[in-house]
């Protein structure tokens, strides 16, 4: 027993207190179970078979309808992404099914070998009762009617039409685009616990890359409900058309890319590795963005075989890859714009001449330049690329100074353009060694000529490189890229729409008239003309060092082992006078810049520029006449002369 | 081994005489309940242990392990973590308001490493063991009618507020009642108990329309007219009453239930289940499986019917409260009674947090069974 306290009674009431209300509780439990045994009752044994005739009857049940997938096109309206009818047959696990002789017997009408019909029908058992398998799709209409018509003979089987996600140009847009294909268990469980249930459809595709993954949910829709009876045991016996429930078709979503250029840039690259970027530098929508070699993504939603992946996968020019967006390369001579304005804006005077001789001893140790340029003032070296140059102009201006500005054009940043997946790159400064290399975390001097050429730890993706050039070209704005132009009709925000370029002016001017220099007299000067008058293009070479030369691993230039070589670059913007388009392009180990970017850049400029109305009148301005006085002119005095024919554009390169 | 071994202060601390005192009937019944949700879960699968069943019963398993390592600790123990536990309760929660995942519209979770949990499940005992503690150094007196009655009703209403915040409605409901159930057996006067019942039912109607969210609005007003949404969330309702009425008085037969096999009855692993089991096995079903409710929550109610300390006896009797609650809602729920409100059928329904709440609140149970005659200090200095 508790020992005796000072509080005995009060205890006791305590306790007492206790008791009693301790068994009404217990009362109130009993009682509560005992209404819940009650409406067990009056549910279970009075209102018994009102409620199992509610069971057994046909019920009503919803049958999940996919929405269509919304459509993605081009900026003028050309279709990228579509959905095209499948005609496709299932079998389901039933009572009354003998899935054996079901294959059999379907054998007769869709090829359907041995070793298939074994594994389907290792599929369709193991699969949960009703779940309906697919047994083939992309039928012919001969053979889906067919079974149709002999489907009340074949119990278990359905024969539908779906649609299944088509991409037109097929390789062109399937790094930006992306694919569908089928829901896997990490995307059921990533979508938290209570998934739409449309993920769990036999037929439904998920978006996986690119645009499709990005906008999956605005591009899905939202599924709508088929009404159907089906009786006690689930079989469906009848369709109530008037109870369904419409889906609501996925949005549309237009792009800024540009169809032609795009094919364009493809048909340029060829089996190159690399990825070529178009901006319009007034808007900053994205008129090509391609990365090859590029794939079919139309494999991809049907299910690639395990060689088909492993093919992808292991080729060394690595297909799945978007290398505009998500792999990192040293810019180059590329970067050199960017330290001239870093130099520019922080009082470096661009009349400042270097003497360059080929080598160039500091440091304890020589660098090298590709060829002695000689004197060269800050325009002619980035207009001959001159290395020993910009060593020491970098030095001068500091690493961090340098940083600062190429922060303000775009480099090591992640844009917003809806596509899942990017590499920010690296634009290193003291702060970054600080923090990465606790051993060694000092910026040593050295380090700073390497980043004066675009090298050592700066890597940047070639959107990166493209968005630097639109802002020196567009000159005011600090533009951002745009990709999806329009969802669902909705005009998404500009990519001008953003504030001004906190760079002088004068500076970007000076940096553009350099760049045309580039095409004219320095590293590219076959580049500049276009073949379209006086609409020229300006731009910058590079040749990325992709490994270090010592110990014979890289490669300069072209020569030797493919993985080895040189990185190829071009940034360009066009027309000269009033820029309207900027670009990047690369070219993965493509060697010189001039010889393998340059090239292809000016390729793909054409074909922007030729679809441009506005440069088209231009470059076909008709011949001057002189002006007559307005009194001399009458409509008597007109010959009668048909009005001139407009003269039909130049061909546009397309692949046909 | 007689009830005289307890008595014997020396005696009673042995690991075999306080084994044999843990009430193995209750254990017995608790195994049953699990056993039947074992059973339901793999007819719903489509007889097949995955994804349910056999996860279940592996966790009935571990849990009821834990209750009985938890039946051995000292009532002392126990007692002398109830506010420490409180404490933490209440910090988790604030926890939750400021660093909580946001899962279905509510930040409930808290991620710790690859766990995530509800901090609102360690209140369920937490509230317990706090006001148990605090009323075992109160008096008679003070516990009937007094102005230190604000102290629980302080206590109550923070973790309360915090849970409803987050918004679990229906958590906050269920501490709201174990707490207002325990002052009650405490011996609050009936007039204060009378003048709460008003409260409440004048404060109700307001509280529907102005302070909660649509989504618990919409809810009860299904509940009330199930007929007017029958493919929306008033299906929950009407399919649960199909399940429940075609069962009759036998059931269709183990895994022949149309209901909840076709997947007429949503949610039918979880909140659901009952239904599922009143298809299959019919009102002698149902009947067996609320008398085992009764049972277990007489059983532990004579727990703390029999406690000499009043700590030992408030704890109890708050777990067996919110055990018995659990099992009413969700009853009331599945058969049309009242609203749908996300609380599932203790050990019968697929789920590991409760589970684990209910059975560590059962091994409180159990220890203050087994520690019946020890001897508890007198706690007359509150909040030590």
């Amino acid at each position: 027993m508790t020992q005796p306290s000072i509080f005995f009674e009060e205890v006791n009431e305590r306790q007492g207190a206790f008791h009693r209300r301790a068994i009404l509780l217990g009362a109130f439990a009993g009682l509560g179970l005992g209404a819940l045994g009650g409406r067990l009752a009056y549910l279970q044994l009075f209102e018994t078979q009102r409620y199992e005739k509610l069971a057994t009857s046909n019920q009503f049940n919803f049958k999940l309808l996919p929405a269509p997938r919304g459509v993605i096109t081009d900026r003028n309206g050309a279709v990228l992404a579509a959905n095209r009818p499948n005609f496709r047959l299932m079998v389901a696990r039933d009572k009354g099914v003998d899935p054996e002789g079901t294959l059999k017997t379907l054998a007769e009408y869709v090829p359907l070998d041995d070793i298939r019909q074994r594994r389907l029908l290792r599929e369709i058992n193991a699969a949960p009762k009703r779940a309906p398998v697919q047994i083939i799709e992309d039928m012919s209409w001969e053979q889906f009617s067919a079974i149709n018509v002999r489907a009340p003979e074949l119990p278990g089987v359905t024969a539908d039409m779906g649609e299944v996600r088509v991409y037109p140009y097929g390789g062109a847009f399937a790094h930006v685009i992306g694919y569908v294909a089928k829901v896997n268990k990490e995307d059921v469980e990533k979508a938290g616990p209570n998934p739409d249930p449309i993920m769990l459809h036999p037929s439904f595709r998920m978006g996986k890359q690119g645009v499709e993954r990005a906008f999956d949910l605005d591009l899905r829709g939202k599924s709508g409900a088929q009404k159907v009876e089906v009786d006690a045991n689930g079989r469906q016996v009848r369709e109530d058309r008037e109870g369904d429930i419409a889906a609501t078709p996925g949005k549309v979503i237009e792009l800024t890319l540009d169809v032609d250029v795009q094919l364009r840039a493809e048909e340029v690259f060829g089996s190159e590795s690399g990825a070529a970027v178009v901006m319009d530098c007034r808007t900053g929508d994205i008129l090509c963005m391609y990365s090859g070699p590029s794939f079919d993504a139309n494999k991809f939603v049907r299910g690639l075989t395990g060689a088909e992946y492993r093919a992808l996968a292991t080729y060394e020019r690595k297909p799945l890859f978007n290398k505009a967006l998500t792999a990192t390369y040293p810019p180059g001579s590329t970067f050199k714009p960017i330290v001239a304005l870093a130099a520019l804006e922080n009082g470096y005077d661009p009349a400042t001449v270097h003497v360059c001789g080929k080598s160039w001893p500091w440091g304890g140790r020589v660098w090298h330049c590709d060829e002695a340029h000689g004197a060269l003032d800050l325009k002619g070296a980035i207009a001959k690329s001159c290395d020993i140059y910009f060593y020491q102009c970098a030095l001068s201006v500091g690493p961090d100074r340098i940083a600062e500005t190429a922060r303000k054009f775009g480099l090591g940043e992640i844009f917003d353009i809806g596509i899942p997946g990017q590499k920010a790159g690296l634009v290193p400064d003291r702060a970054y060694k600080k923090r990465q290399f606790p051993k060694d975390p000092v910026w040593h001097p050295g380090e700073t000529p390497s980043m004066g050429i675009g090298q050592g730890y700066t890597h940047l993706n070639p959107l990166q490189l493209c968005v630097q050039a639109s802002r020196i070209a567009n000159g005011q704005k600090a533009l951002h890229p745009r990709l999806v132009r329009s969802i669902g009709g909705v005009e998404q925000k500009s990519g001008a729409a953003w504030g001004d370029l906190p760079v002088d002016k004068g500076h970007l001017q000076f940096v553009r008239d350099s760049m045309a220099a580039v095409t004219t007299t320095g590293t590219a000067a076959k580049f500049g003309d276009l073949g379209l008058g006086t609409v020229r293009m300006a731009g910058k070479t590079g040749t990325a060092q992709a490994y270090t030369y010592a110990g014979g691993h890289g490669v300069h230039g072209n020569q030797g082992e493919w993985k080895l070589r040189d990185h190829a670059w071009f940034i360009a913007f066009a027309p000269i006078d009033e820029p309207r388009y900027a670009m990047s392009v690369l070219v993965e180990h493509g060697g010189f810049g001039a010889q393998a970017a340059a090239p292809k850049a000016r390729e793909i400029m054409r074909t922007v520029l030729l679809k441009d109305a506005e440069i088209m009148a231009r470059v076909q301005k008709p011949t001057p006449m002189p002006d007559l006085p307005p009194e001399t002119r009458s409509d008597d005095d007109l010959p009668d002369a048909p009005d001139p024919a407009p003269t039909p554009p130049p061909a546009i390169g397309r692949p046909t | 081994m007689t009830v005289s071994a307890l008595t014997r202060p020396g005696e009673r601390d042995r690991l075999i005489v306080k084994l044999a005192e843990i009430d193995w009937v209750f254990v017995l019944v608790m195994t049953l309940i699990a056993g039947a949700g074992g059973l339901m879960l793999f007819s719903i699968a489509g007889s097949s242990w995955m994804p349910w069943a056999a996860p279940h019963l592996i966790r009935y398993g571990l849990c009821l392990g834990l209750m009985l390592i938890l039946a051995l600790v000292d009532i002392r123990v126990w007692f002398a973590l109830a506010y420490p536990l409180y404490g933490i309760g209440v910090l988790l929660l604030l926890a939750v308001d400021v660093v909580g995942q946001t899962r279905l519209g509510a930040q409930r979770w808290l991620g710790v490493g690859a766990f995530s949990f509800q901090p609102s499940e360690v209140m369920k005992i937490g509230i317990v063991l706090a006001l148990a503690r605090l009323y075992h150094g109160a008096s008679a007196q003070r516990a009937r009618l007094s102005w230190w009655l604000l102290i629980p009703a302080g206590m109550i209403a923070v973790p309360v507020l915090l849970v409803a915040k987050e918004p679990d409605l229906g958590t906050a409901m269920l501490i709201a009642l174990t707490g207002a159930v325990m002052v009650v057996l405490a011996g609050l006067s009936w007039r204060i108990i009378a003048a709460g019942v008003i409260g409440v039912l004048a404060v109700a109607p307001p509280f529907f329309f102005f302070v909660m969210h649509d989504y618990q609005r919409d809810r009860i007003m299904t509940f009330l007219h199930p007929e007017n949404d029958p493919s929306g969330s008033g299906y929950h309702i009407l399919q649960s009453m199909i399940a429940l009425g075609s069962g009759g008085l036998l059931g269709k037969g183990y895994g022949l239930g149309s209901q909840s096999q076709l997947n007429f009855l949503p949610e039918k692993q979880t909140d659901f289940i009952f239904a599922t089991l009143a298809e299959e096995f019919g009102f002698v079903g149902c009947v067996s499986l609320l008398i085992l409710y009764g049972a277990a929550i007489f059983m532990a109610l004579r727990a703390s019917y029999l406690s000499h300390s009043h700590f030992g006896r408030l704890a109890a009797a708050g777990v067996t409260a919110t055990f018995a609650l659990y099992v009413m809602i969700n009853g009331a729920m599945v058969m049309g009674l009242a609203p749908v409100v996300g609380v599932p059928m203790p050990m019968l329904s697929y789920g590991g947090t409760v589970m684990l709440t209910v059975m560590v609140g059962f091994g409180l149970v159990q220890s203050v069974r087994v520690h019946r005659y020890a001897e508890v200090t007198s706690g007359k200095g509150t909040f030590v």
